[in-house]
């Protein structure tokens, strides 16, 4: 098991009486190392990889991963998983099309939806999804059901009404014009609105988990759950607004994808419950719970990203990028805890 | 079965045995009330076909769970193992060696992640999700760019999984009764099925009492990488493909049909013979869905349903009848 000492340090001050940065400081800053040194690499090995068009790519693609990733490392230091995102993404993208499609009285087709005005489309499709959230919190935090086979099933029951909904393709005709403007919307190059989003939401991610009772508790539940509970925190609700609020942010992914694609394809989101999982571990989050930031999961994601770009820019098979995910994962939760008892003999 | 101090079995435990097997029946009667075709023999031998991958993963499965840990890699060692013995027979390598072959590469993915769940200590979740991304990866790597399938293999792969062996069946799928009749036995009768159940019931008690706890899980971790190769090489036999995807959500399937029977994933209890009835459950409803005219776009909603249903059953008998 993992030493306890390791998880109670995290939630004392960034720099320590004894001037020492704190363990989560110390592991934030050498991720973020190891992410300068990855690029450093990419940009003398990697030809055209140095290069304002290519770097802002980087960031447009790996903002949708962030944006589920805060969810998902919230979820994580509390010491629980949540493997429905990717299924979320896709139901969010089909429903968000499906709502709003013209309601026209031809037969069920791929091309009429309900007729609603997009607004409420893509209110009533985050409903749904924070819905799904809610199911995982009921069986997680209120049958005791372990969070892996709860939210797999989930992610299932996402996924299947997205498939249901598109007939196994995708819904991308009858869209009112409005449809695409979330999505395609650019500010400067590829800087567009999921990008600015996604600032917004580390930013007020790095302050809740810092400077509210939320997140320290969230802390507090994820090193002790016991103790969290004996000291008055109300664990089961924490833990279920959490569930919520990562599904939330996977419908916000999801409505933005569909946008941005023009299309509600059922098969959105694949895998990216486990990138996820890889860039919030990348970024130094304790699989057991209790330590780790989203500013790590941000470099993770980073991390992932400029060694996704590389392997496709030098010509390299994509199977090798399931390759990279797997012995990265493995690679950073080993060389993390290494690191971690040096520092604490 | 649990009996009663006085020896009789008691009833409600005989309830909790049972329900799943009434569950079955209930599948099977909806489906032949709906469609005349669904209790036809050529059907049955189908799903009894279809399912012998997933009674050869969830026989030790059930095992792993039992013992509190989980193996999420299973989809993809099926899909690797279908490669390479693909690849191996395709390379001029008789049936049976390609098979042997591929059940040792089984065996060391399942000592992989053995190690790094016992040894390196990692959340099982997390190692068995690596090890799937690299089995599925590696599978990719090895099949031809394009279509991603290694077909036109020798004459008589399908021997294995797909001929009929006795009374139409294949012999894969006698393979597989055998194999899970051998695993009720090891969990009823052996000390690792009593070190399994010790070490899910209370890992830290077990330790105390002298089991070794880390190398009881990462025997069953390796006993579920060999048959998960077997399942992979029945898959190869019954497609005659190798198709590193081809396994995809047998881990999901896995887990259902456990929960399905009743097994407890806090650990501690369960059992390996009314896993096999949820693998029915299931081959059932697929089948079913396909004979009744469903479109294939159905599966997912129905096996997250499933899952749904199985853990509410799990969570009433439990709670309601039990107590």
């Amino acid at each position: 098991m993992e030493c306890p000492e390791n998880r109670d340090l995290n939630l004392k001050p960034a720099v320590t009486v004894s001037g020492r940065i704190s363990n989560l400081t110390f592991i934030n800053l050498s991720m973020l190392a190891v992410l300068l040194v990855v690029f450093a690499a990419a940009s003398l090995l990697v030809p055209r990889f140095f290069n304002i068009n290519n770097i802002s790519n980087l960031i447009a693609q790996q903002a949708e991963l962030i944006i589920i990733g805060i969810g998902v490392t919230f979820l994580l230091v509390s010491g629980y998983i949540d493997m429905s995102v990717g299924g979320i993404i896709s139901m969010a993208a089909v429903l968000s099309a499906y709502f709003c499609q013209s309601a026209s009285a031809a037969s069920f087709s791929l091309g009429s939806g309900l007729g609603m005005s997009y607004p409420l489309a893509i209110s009533l499709t985050l409903l749904c999804c924070m819905a799904i959230g809610a199911i995982n919190a009921f069986f997680v935090v209120r049958m005791r059901i372990a969070s892996v086979i709860v939210t797999l099933g989930s992610m299932a029951i996402s996924r299947g009404i997205a498939m249901i909904l598109a007939k196994g393709a995708q819904r991308n005709t009858g869209m009112p014009t409005e449809f695409r403007f979330l999505g395609q919307f650019t500010l400067i190059g590829t800087i567009n609105l999921t990008v600015l989003l996604m600032l917004v939401l580390v930013i007020a991610a790095l302050i809740v988990e810092k400077k509210t009772v939320f997140g320290r508790r969230t802390y507090l539940i994820g090193a002790n759950p016991v103790a969290a509970k004996l000291s008055g925190i109300r664990v089961e609700r924490q833990v279920s607004s959490l569930y919520i609020l990562s599904a939330l942010l996977a419908g916000i992914t999801g409505v933005l994808m569909a946008s941005k694609f023009n299309s509600g394809n059922c098969s959105l989101g694949t895998g990216n419950e486990f990138d996820a999982l890889v860039i919030t571990v990348l970024g130094g989050t304790s699989v057991v719970g209790g330590f780790g930031s989203v500013s790590g999961t941000v470099v993770g994601a980073f991390i992932l990203g400029i060694l996704s770009t590389s392997v496709n820019m030098l010509g390299f098979p994509p199977a090798l990028q399931m390759l990279v995910r797997g012995s990265v994962t493995i690679i950073a939760i080993l060389a993390q805890r290494l690191a971690l008892d040096k520092r604490n003999v | 079965m649990h009996t009663t101090i006085n020896g009789r079995i008691s009833w409600k435990t005989l309830i909790k045995s049972l329900y799943v097997l009434g569950l079955l029946l209930l599948i099977v009667l909806i489906f032949t009330l709906v469609s005349r075709k669904f209790l036809g023999i050529p059907n049955i031998v189908n799903i009894l076909r279809q399912a012998v991958p997933a009674i050869m993963i969830g026989g030790p499965f059930t095992l792993l769970m039992i013992s509190g840990n989980i193996d999420l890699s299973v989809g993809g060692v099926v899909g690797l193992t279908s490669v390479i013995y693909a690849l191996l027979v395709k390379a001029g390598i008789s049936f049976l060696g390609a098979g042997l072959l591929t059940l040792l590469l089984g065996l060391l993915i399942g000592y992989l992640n053995g190690f790094l769940v016992m040894k390196l200590r990692i959340v099982p979740v997390i190692a068995t999700l690596a090890t799937m991304n690299l089995c599925i990866g590696f599978g990719k790597l090895l099949s031809p760019k394009g279509i991603g399938l290694i077909r036109n293999l020798p004459e008589g792969v399908e021997k294995f999984a797909r001929a009929s062996f006795i009374l139409r069946l294949p012999a894969a799928f006698y393979l597989s009764v055998l194999l899970i009749i051998i695993l009720v036995l090891v969990q009823r009768k052996t000390i690792l099925g009593k070190y399994t159940a010790a070490i899910g019931g209370n890992r830290v008690a077990a330790e105390l009492s002298g089991v070794n706890s880390i190398k009881t899980v990462w025997t069953l971790y390796v006993i579920v990488g060999f048959c998960s190769a077997l399942a992979g090489v029945a898959r190869a036999s019954y497609l005659s493909l190798g198709d590193p995807e081809t396994g995809m959500g047998m881990e999901l399937n896995a887990i259902i049909a456990v929960l399905l029977g009743g097994t407890n994933f806090f650990g501690g209890e369960g059992s390996v013979s009314r896993t096999v009835v949820g693998v029915l459950i299931l081959t059932c409803l697929s089948a079913g869905m396909q004979v009744i005219g469903m479109p294939p776009y159905w599966q997912s909603l129905v096996k997250g349903v499933v899952l749904i249903i199985a853990l509410v059953i799990d969570i009433l008998v439990k709670e309601k009848i039990i107590d």
